[in-house]
């Protein structure tokens, strides 16, 4: 058995999932991981799957894209090896949550993660909450993993700077503290 | 991941609703300090606290850093002071008081807490030294705080205490008279003191503490206020009905409990960096006086014109108790005082309703009796007889006494001031108007002396 990726990209509407699903399975394939998400009626969604060895990424492919189109779905989908090793594996890392927030201009979040992109932090997750604080105001949320190696006292500071000169304000901190708050954990 | 609301509702809670983590507080033993040679108590005292508080403001700023809470407060409590310096006499006693002032300043806290005196049953030699010190040993001092615990349930009140309290107090104030009686903004008279306080005036490290313990005040009055209004303003709860005081108490409840939280997390991750154990969370509401950091203004978003209106006690009870359920869910080490604080001039919402005469002495006698500490932070008459504040003193005893529960007197009689005029002691002790004390005479009752005993149902065993 073999590890694929698979991608799709395109309009959501009822039925994507079960048609997705259906061919991934009928091509002798098991779902392993799964995530999706819709952000302005597009779906996009991301399979790791396992696959018998005599199959090849391109052929599952065309499965998909065929019975997309037949059911007259608007889906664009890459089929690619996994890869075996996830960034970050042998690095001990700190989960924080940076967020920024301010007039909403372009070129913001290029500015915030090319901090990150330096220090060689990775964004995990990121979000832009839009006219939450008045019509023109963004908060964007970086959730990141800061390697322990990383100077979080010069890291911290880089990205109130890099915010300042977008007139954004940026805080850093842990994630525990969010959960803690938020969330009743197990004992 | 986490949700918008969630990251949304952590940086109002930082931004502007004044979330913190309002005092870590080291409590330090000093049981093995103890010598009859003064140099060498002096010297051990020294080296103990500072051994063990030398990283402590460092490390509070770097965890607080690290979740993006500040931690506004750092503190120390001591062992009482009577009990572990009891060889030594009034003069004795105000030179360990500098000594320890010297401590906290090269500590770096602001407040150091525990030259106190437990006397509820009777005075020991220790105990009169130190009252008898109080004047000299907190007005060339400026950080040391002081505690005497003159009444328990289980002990009854000592009346001769509670006399010789009335006439320290106004001591001190006279012996600060240049900076409007601030002494006394040190100086706490308690009933059922708990042992493990970490909030200034009150804190001290009782005798069945660990050697060495961190111990954390949360607070948080304006982000119970904003819940409050945010609730109030959506006019239904969660399942679309009409807005009640049980939804209120609710929402109260919710937000203590991350408040809490907040504290728990912070204080055990600088005690486990400290390598110390955590004691306690002490989850009360304490306000500042800045806008929007204040108990006072809860009870304008209840719906009440101002704190002192009719209703007030009712509110005061429903929201001690909601913060005390909160916070008891979040952590399993709760402590101290846990509750909520009515310190009149350090909070600008109560300082104004005891200026415009909303608020009187007795309505906060009535609303001490269901809140956590007691009549804090009010300045009275320089002219007060000592039996007046005596008198005042004892009847603040004798609710806590009866109810089982903490209560307290931070009393401030202003020297050559009277009623209306107006007393700024700066910083987060803040102002207040001078108010007028109950009339009437207590000297032949205060006179009698003894011992009031303790309530029957202190025979629990």
């Amino acid at each position: 058995m073999k590890n694929f990726t698979i991608s799709f990209l395109g309009r959501d509407c009822p039925g994507v999932v079960a048609a997705v699903s259906r061919t991934i399975g009928e091509s002798g394939c098991n779902i392993t991981q799964l995530s999706q998400t819709i952000l302005s009626g597009e779906f996009a969604a991301i399979y790791i799957v396992q696959a018998p060895d005599s199959l090849d990424p391109e052929a599952l492919r065309r499965a998909l894209a065929v019975a997309l189109e037949a059911e007259h779905m608007d889906m664009s989908v890459l089929v690619r090896p996994a890869t075996d090793s996830a960034w970050g594996e042998g690095e001990v890392c700190q989960p924080f949550v940076v967020t920024a927030d301010g007039p909403d201009h372009p070129g913001e979040i290029a500015a915030m993660s090319r901090v990150f992109a330096r220090h060689n932090v990775n964004i995990e997750s990121l979000k832009a909450v839009l006219g939450e604080g008045g019509s023109n105001h963004a908060l964007f949320v970086f959730e990141v993993m800061v390697p322990d190696r990383v100077d979080l006292g010069r890291l911290r500071r880089e990205l109130i700077k890099e915010g300042g000169m977008h007139n954004l304000r940026v805080g850093v901190q842990h994630r525990d503290i969010f959960e803690a708050m938020h969330r009743i954990g197990s004992v | 991941m986490l949700s918008e609301r969630e990251v949304i509702s952590t940086l109002n809670m930082l931004r502007t609703e004044h979330l913190d983590v309002r005092t870590v507080t080291l409590g330090v033993s000093l049981f093995d300090c103890v010598s009859h040679d003064i140099e060498l108590f002096i010297a051990n005292v020294k080296d103990k606290i500072l051994r063990h508080a030398a990283q402590l403001v460092r490390v509070c700023d770097e965890v607080g850093d690290k979740y993006g809470i500040p931690v506004v407060n750092k503190r120390i409590s001591v062992s009482p002071i009577a009990v572990v310096a009891a060889p030594f006499g009034p003069a004795g006693m105000v030179r360990v008081c500098r000594a320890l002032d010297d401590c906290a300043k090269e500590a770096g806290v602001d407040f150091l807490g525990g030259f106190s005196a437990l006397v509820e049953k009777g005075f020991a030699n220790g105990d009169r030294a130190l009252i008898e010190a109080l004047p000299e040993a907190l007005t060339t001092t400026d950080r040391i705080c002081s505690s005497i615990n003159v009444a328990s349930s289980r002990s009854g009140i000592n009346m001769d205490a509670v006399a010789l309290m009335g006439e320290q107090i106004l001591k001190v104030a006279e012996a600060s008279a240049d900076r409007g009686g601030i002494g006394c903004a040190k100086l706490v008279v308690f009933a059922n003191i708990p042992q493990d306080v970490p909030f200034a005036a009150g804190a001290y490290l009782g005798v069945g503490e660990p050697d060495v313990v961190i111990n954390v005040g949360v607070s948080g009055p304006g982000v119970v206020k904003k819940a409050i209004d945010r609730a109030l303003g959506a006019g239904v709860n969660a399942k679309g009905q009409p807005l009640t005081l049980l939804d209120i108490a609710e929402v109260i409840k919710r937000t203590a409990y991350k408040v809490t939280r907040v504290g728990e997390m912070i204080g055990t991750e600088v005690a486990h960096r400290l390598n110390l154990p955590f004691g306690v969370a002490d989850l009360s509401l304490a306000p500042t006086p800045a806008v929007g950091d204040s108990v006072g203004e809860i009870f304008q978003s209840v719906g009440l014109s101002s704190i002192g209106a009719p209703g007030t006690t009712a509110v005061l009870a429903m929201l001690n108790d909601a913060v005390k359920k909160g916070g008891a869910f979040a952590s399993s080490s709760v402590g101290g005082l846990s509750g909520a604080f009515i310190p009149v001039s350090e909070d600008s919402s109560i300082e104004a309703a005891a200026t415009s005469g909303l608020l009187s002495l007795e309505k906060l006698e009535a609303m001490t009796s269901v809140c956590s500490v007691g009549l804090d932070m009010i300045a009275i008459p320089g002219d007060t007889s000592a039996t007046t504040i005596a008198g005042i003193i004892a009847d603040e005893m004798a609710i806590g006494m009866i109810n089982h529960k903490t209560t307290a007197v931070r009393i401030i009689p202003v020297p050559g001031k009277g009623v209306g005029e107006e007393v700024s002691f700066g910083g987060l002790l803040g102002k207040a108007a001078i108010i007028p004390v109950p009339r009437g005479d207590a000297s032949d009752f205060i006179r009698l002396g003894g011992r009031i005993p303790a309530p029957i149902h202190s025979l629990k065993n």
